[in-house]
């Protein structure tokens, strides 16, 4: 277990209509991947962990080591003992599958919305102007400050709302839920690699939702696979996701358009 | 020569207006936040005046603002003179008599947001009331802005609960349609569609401004 970084443990148990959720995970990696298919429960579990939701059982810790801080505890939710941490005092950041831009504010307006005046990380204090500009070319979207939210296209809509909660902090906790569906896949693969940088740099941990196996690979992701509410597999992506690699190669073989360089598995 | 009562209908519209949203506001925005049984019940109460006849509501006011009661003489102690007949009795009136006209669209207006902005905003540490300052609220800019005219025109307009509790004394209690009630019982007519032309045109303004308000801007 990883100490002098922050790391977090989330145990739930939650009924939501048919599904059935009982899953244990410590979010020890840099990068966490959620891999299901569609309606296997992975959006609960992020709500939960953000306080949106609360779980009929369930209990969620953050182990929070900075620099320059001596390490801390934070219970977001303990339903034994009825904890139950606000959404906005988590200091947990999740970019939603649908973008909810503020319609009533300029692109910029949305991405500044709750941007610290002073961005002091570790021992260096950086301009507003210059960390917004960092976050600006971080998240591909500093050709768009000057437009309105419904001027953008839905690839633009997902990045600026993750360049919105990048501006907020990454806090202790980055969730990303499906936040690269539409980009194509050149560009979700370099901003995927300068996000991995981004937060490394800040030791915020990440948990990505997906069903996505390219998304998965391209993170270098610590892999949970999930079934039915359960999680069923977990290690690297190369090792638990392999047979679903594999499938997916063979589906795209008889075409002849795609051929992807594997051939001892097939 | 109607400018006494003409000045006390607009003191009184302005505000009965002002009053009712700070007390509507919140309470439509604590009625569409969730579900339950409390909040439904508050919403039923707060539409009463819809249906009630005014003069009802009117009795009740006086009756139960009057010396008769603990509260109304706890008022009377407080101002100095009963509730009832005075401007003051006419805006308490008024405020519950409008309440409907000012809550139904502020509901409606608050719940037709989608909860994600505000999901949104507390995911970026924004806390519920700084959320509803900078979110919520520009986006129901529209729905207060028919509640406002709506309740405005409403207590211009009003008449029973006004001639209940207030009675007919010009410069303190005779409304524009009050006069406009003295002026027909006079057989003044002339002067009467005097007042029947300036309340139609007050209500004309009032809702050409409704409905030529920009309507928000596309969601995204």
């Amino acid at each position: 277990m990883p100490s002098r970084s922050t790391y977090h443990e989330v145990r739930i148990q939650h009924r939501a209509g048919p599904l059935a959720l009982d899953v244990e995970l410590t979010l020890d990696h840099p990068w966490t991947a959620l891999f299901a298919p569609s309606g296997a429960g992975k959006t609960t579990i992020l709500r939960i962990i953000a306080g949106l939701d609360r779980p009929h059982f369930g209990r969620i810790v953050c182990h929070s080591s900075r620099p320059a801080q001596p390490p801390a505890r934070f219970v977001f939710c303990d339903t034994s003992a009825g904890i139950h941490t606000a959404p906005h005092q988590r200091a947990v950041r999740m970019v939603a599958q649908r973008p909810a831009l503020f319609p009533h504010l300029s692109v910029l307006e949305n991405i500044v919305y709750r941007m610290p005046a002073n961005v002091v990380e570790g021992e260096e204090i950086h301009s507003r102007d210059s960390h917004l500009n960092a976050i600006l070319e971080l998240c591909r979207v500093s050709h768009l400050t000057n437009t309105t939210p419904s001027q953008l296209s839905g690839g633009e809509r997902q990045r600026v709302a993750l360049a919105r909660t990048m501006a907020a902090g990454t806090g202790r906790l980055l969730l990303l839920d499906e936040p690269f569906t539409g980009l194509e896949s050149d560009l979700r693969d370099d901003l995927i690699r300068d996000l991995r940088t981004w937060t490394a740099e800040r030791g915020t941990p990440v948990l990505l939702v997906t069903h996505d196996i390219g998304e998965v690979f391209a993170a270098e992701a610590h892999v949970l696979k999930m079934k039915s509410g359960r999680i069923v597999a977990s290690g690297p992506a190369a090792e638990v996701l392999a047979g679903e690699r594999d499938r997916l190669i063979q589906r795209l073989r008889p075409d002849g358009t795609v051929i992807l360089a594997k051939p001892e598995s097939l | 020569m109607e400018s006494q009562a003409i000045w006390l209908t607009l003191r009184l519209a302005v505000t009965t207006t002002l009053i009712l949203l700070a007390f509507a506001i919140p309470l439509a925005w604590w009625i569409s936040s969730g579900r339950s049984a409390i909040r439904s019940f508050a919403q039923a109460i707060t539409a009463l005046p819809l249906v009630l006849p005014p003069t009802v509501i009117g009795f009740y006011l006086l009756v139960g603002l009057g010396p008769l009661t603990p509260i109304g003489r706890a008022i009377i102690r407080l101002l100095g003179h009963p509730l009832a007949f005075s401007f003051t009795g006419l805006v308490v009136g008024s405020v519950l008599y409008s309440f409907p006209f000012a809550i139904m669209p502020l509901v409606a207006g608050f719940q037709a947001i989608g909860p994600e902005y505000v999901e949104a905003a507390s995911l970026l540490g924004a806390s519920p009331f700084r959320s509803f300052f900078d979110i919520t609220l520009p986006l129901a800019r529209p729905a207060v802005l028919s509640a406002t005219v709506l309740v405005f025109l409403h207590t211009i307009g009003e008449f029973g609960v006004v001639l209940m509790l207030g009675g007919n004394i010009p410069g303190t209690t005779q409304t524009l349609s009050i006069a406009l009630f003295d002026r027909v019982q006079d057989g003044n007519y002339a002067a009467a569609n005097h007042i029947a032309i300036l309340l139609i045109a007050f209500a004309i303004v009032g809702l050409a401004l409704v409905y030529a308000a920009p309507s928000r801007r596309t969601l995204a």
